[in-house]
C-alpha cells in the first residue's frame, strides 16, 4: 500500500515563511519581478539579457533569507535531459556557419555559435525555474490569491470578473487538500474492494478501466462540497452587495520604488538588444 | 436549478483543485502501453466548462495550467519537463480547453446528454494536445528535435505522430470520464429536483 499516501506528495511551491525585505513586499510587486524574470527568459533572443535573468533570482535570494543552494537543488533533476539535449545539438552541424570552430574531437566541431546557443538554452531553464521557485517560496498562498486581484484590479472597471478570480483561486487552495484526502480514501475504499492500482501484469485497458470508479467518486464528492459552501455563502449574503477586504495589500513606498524598477528592468531587457544593435549598426 | 455567481465560482474552486491534485501527483497520469502514459488532468477542466459554462472552465484552466508550470520548475521529473516551465507551453494553450469544450457542448443544444458530454470531452482534450504540441514545437523547437533525436525539419512530422498516437487515446478517455461524471452529477441534480418541495408545488 505504498503507493496510496498522496497526502504527502501534495505541495505546490514551498513557502518559507519568514520576515524579510522581499517578504514584506506585496504581493502584486512579488509578481511584477516574476514578469520581470520570466518574460525575458522566454522571449529574449540575447545572450546577454538571458544571463542577467539569470542572475535576478540569485541576487534576490539573500535578500529573501532564501538559501541559493535551496533554490539551484530544484534545478538538478533536469539537468540530465538538459545536457542530453546540448550533446545532440552540438553533434547535428549548423547549416551556414561560419563563426570560429572552438575545438574540433573527431568529426565533431564546436562552433562558437553552437556554444553560445546551448549556453543561453541551460541558462534559460535555470532563470524561469529559480524565478518561479524564489516566488512561491516568498508568497504565501492567501497573497498569491491576492495578488491575482491588485494585479487585474484596474481592469475590473471594464468587466474583468478580478475578484471572483482571486476568490475562486483561494477557494481551489482551500480544498487542494481536502481533494487529496477524498482520492486516498477512494482509492483506500476501492483496494478494500480488490481494485488493482499497482503495478498488476493485467493490460492497460483494464488499468485505465480501474480509474473511473475512483475519478468519478471523487469529482462527484468534490462537486457537492462546492455546493455546500456556495448555499452557506449565498446564506451569509456573499455576492449581494461590495465586499471588504480583512488584509490591505497596498503596499508602502517601497513597493513603489519596487514596481517602477521592475518595470524598468522589463522594457530595458526587451528593448535594450536591439537599441544597443541599432546604435552600433549606425 | 438557477445558477448563481457564487455558485459557479465555488464550483469552479472545487475543480480547479480536483485538477491541481492531479497535476502534483501520479494521478493525472493512466498508464497505457509501451511505458506511454496517458494524461488525464485537463478532463477537470472539461467537466467544468459543461456544467458552469465557458468561465468559469477557462478559470479552472487556469489554475491547471499554473500548477504544472509551478510543478515543472520546482519538482521536475520528466525529460520535457524544462519546457513546460515556460508559460507560453504550460498556461496560454489550456486556456482554450474550455471555450472549445462549451462549444461542442453547446451543438447538442442540451440533447443526449451523456452523448454531448462526451464530445465535448473528445473536443476539448484534442484541442489540449493540439495547442500544447503546437506550442512546445514553437517555443523548445531545438531542444525537442535533441530529445527526440530527429533533424529539427522532421520535427512537425515527430509532434504529429505523438498527437494521433497519444492524442486519440487520450481523447477517448476524456470522453468516456467526461460523459460518466457529468451524467453522474446531473442524475444526482434531478434526482434533487424532484424532492418533496417541487412536487407541492404542483
Amino acid at each position: 500500500m505504498k503507493g496510496l499516501e498522496f497526502w504527502k506528495h501534495v505541495s505546490i511551491g514551498r513557502y518559507v515563511e519568514s520576515d524579510s525585505m522581499v517578504h514584506r513586499m506585496s504581493p502584486s510587486t512579488k509578481y511584477l519581478w516574476l514578469l520581470a524574470a520570466v518574460l525575458p527568459a522566454s522571449v529574449s533572443r540575447s545572450a546577454i539579457v538571458v544571463a542577467a535573468v539569470t542572475l535576478l533570482p540569485l541576487i534576490l535570494a539573500p535578500l529573501a533569507g532564501v538559501r541559493i543552494r535551496f533554490l539551484l537543488r530544484g534545478v538538478l533533476p533536469v539537468l540530465p535531459f538538459v545536457a542530453l539535449a546540448a550533446a545532440i545539438q552540438l553533434l547535428i552541424a549548423w547549416p551556414n556557419d561560419a563563426s570560429p570552430v572552438l575545438a574540433r574531437v573527431g568529426p565533431v566541431s564546436v562552433t562558437a555559435r553552437e556554444a553560445l546557443a546551448v549556453l543561453t538554452m541551460g541558462l534559460r531553464f535555470i532563470a524561469i525555474m529559480t524565478a518561479i521557485g524564489l516566488f512561491t517560496s516568498v508568497t504565501s498562498e492567501g497573497d498569491t490569491a491576492r495578488g491575482v486581484e491588485d494585479l487585474f484590479s484596474p481592469l475590473s472597471s471594464l468587466g474583468f470578473p478580478a475578484r471572483p478570480l482571486a476568490l475562486m483561486i483561494a477557494v481551489a487552495f482551500r480544498f487542494i487538500p481536502i481533494i487529496a484526502g477524498e482520492f486516498e480514501s477512494v482509492v483506500k475504499a476501492q483496494a478494500a474492494r480488490g481494485a488493482d492500482f499497482g503495478a498488476g501484469a493485467r493490460g492497460p485497458i483494464r488499468k485505465a478501466k480501474a480509474y473511473l470508479p475512483l475519478l468519478v467518486p471523487v469529482t462527484i464528492r468534490a462537486l457537492e462540497r462546492a455546493e455546500a459552501l456556495a448555499e452557506a455563502m449565498e446564506a451569509r449574503c456573499y455576492g449581494t452587495g461590495p465586499a471588504t477586504r480583512y488584509v490591505d495589500t497596498a503596499g508602502g513606498a517601497a513597493d513603489v520604488v519596487a514596481r517602477i524598477v521592475a518595470m524598468l528592468w522589463i522594457l530595458a531587457a526587451l528593448a535594450g538588444p536591439a537599441l544597443a544593435a541599432s546604435v552600433g549598426g549606425s | 436549478m438557477e445558477r448563481s455567481n457564487v455558485r459557479k465560482i465555488v464550483v469552479a474552486g472545487a475543480l480547479g483543485a480536483v485538477s491541481a491534485v492531479m497535476a502534483v501527483t501520479p494521478l493525472g497520469y493512466l498508464p497505457w502501453f509501451g511505458g506511454a502514459s496517458l494524461t488525464i488532468m485537463h478532463i477537470p477542466v472539461i467537466i467544468a466548462a459543461v456544467l458552469e459554462g465557458p468561465l468559469a472552465g477557462t478559470a479552472v484552466g487556469l489554475v491547471f495550467g499554473v500548477t504544472s508550470l509551478v510543478r515543472a520548475a520546482t519538482a521536475p521529473v520528466g525529460p520535457l519537463d524544462p519546457l513546460f516551465a515556460n508559460p507560453i507551453v504550460s498556461v496560454l494553450p489550456r486556456l482554450f480547453i474550455a471555450i472549445a469544450a462549451w462549444a461542442a457542448f453547446k451543438l447538442f443544444r442540451g440533447k443526449a446528454s451523456p452523448v454531448a458530454a462526451g464530445f465535448a470531452g473528445a473536443v476539448g482534450s484534442l484541442v489540449n494536445t493540439a495547442l500544447v504540441l503546437s506550442a512546445l514545437g514553437l517555443v523548445g523547437a531545438e531542444q525537442l528535435s535533441g530529445l527526440f533525436g530527429v533533424e529539427p525539419g522532421a520535427l512537425p512530422a515527430a509532434l504529429a505522430a505523438l498527437a494521433l498516437s497519444n492524442g486519440l487515446v487520450e481523447a477517448a478517455a476524456a470522453a468516456v470520464f467526461t460523459s460518466s461524471v457529468v451524467s453522474a452529477w446531473k442524475g444526482i441534480e434531478s434526482a434533487r429536483g424532484k424532492a418533496r418541495l417541487s412536487e407541492e408545488e404542483r
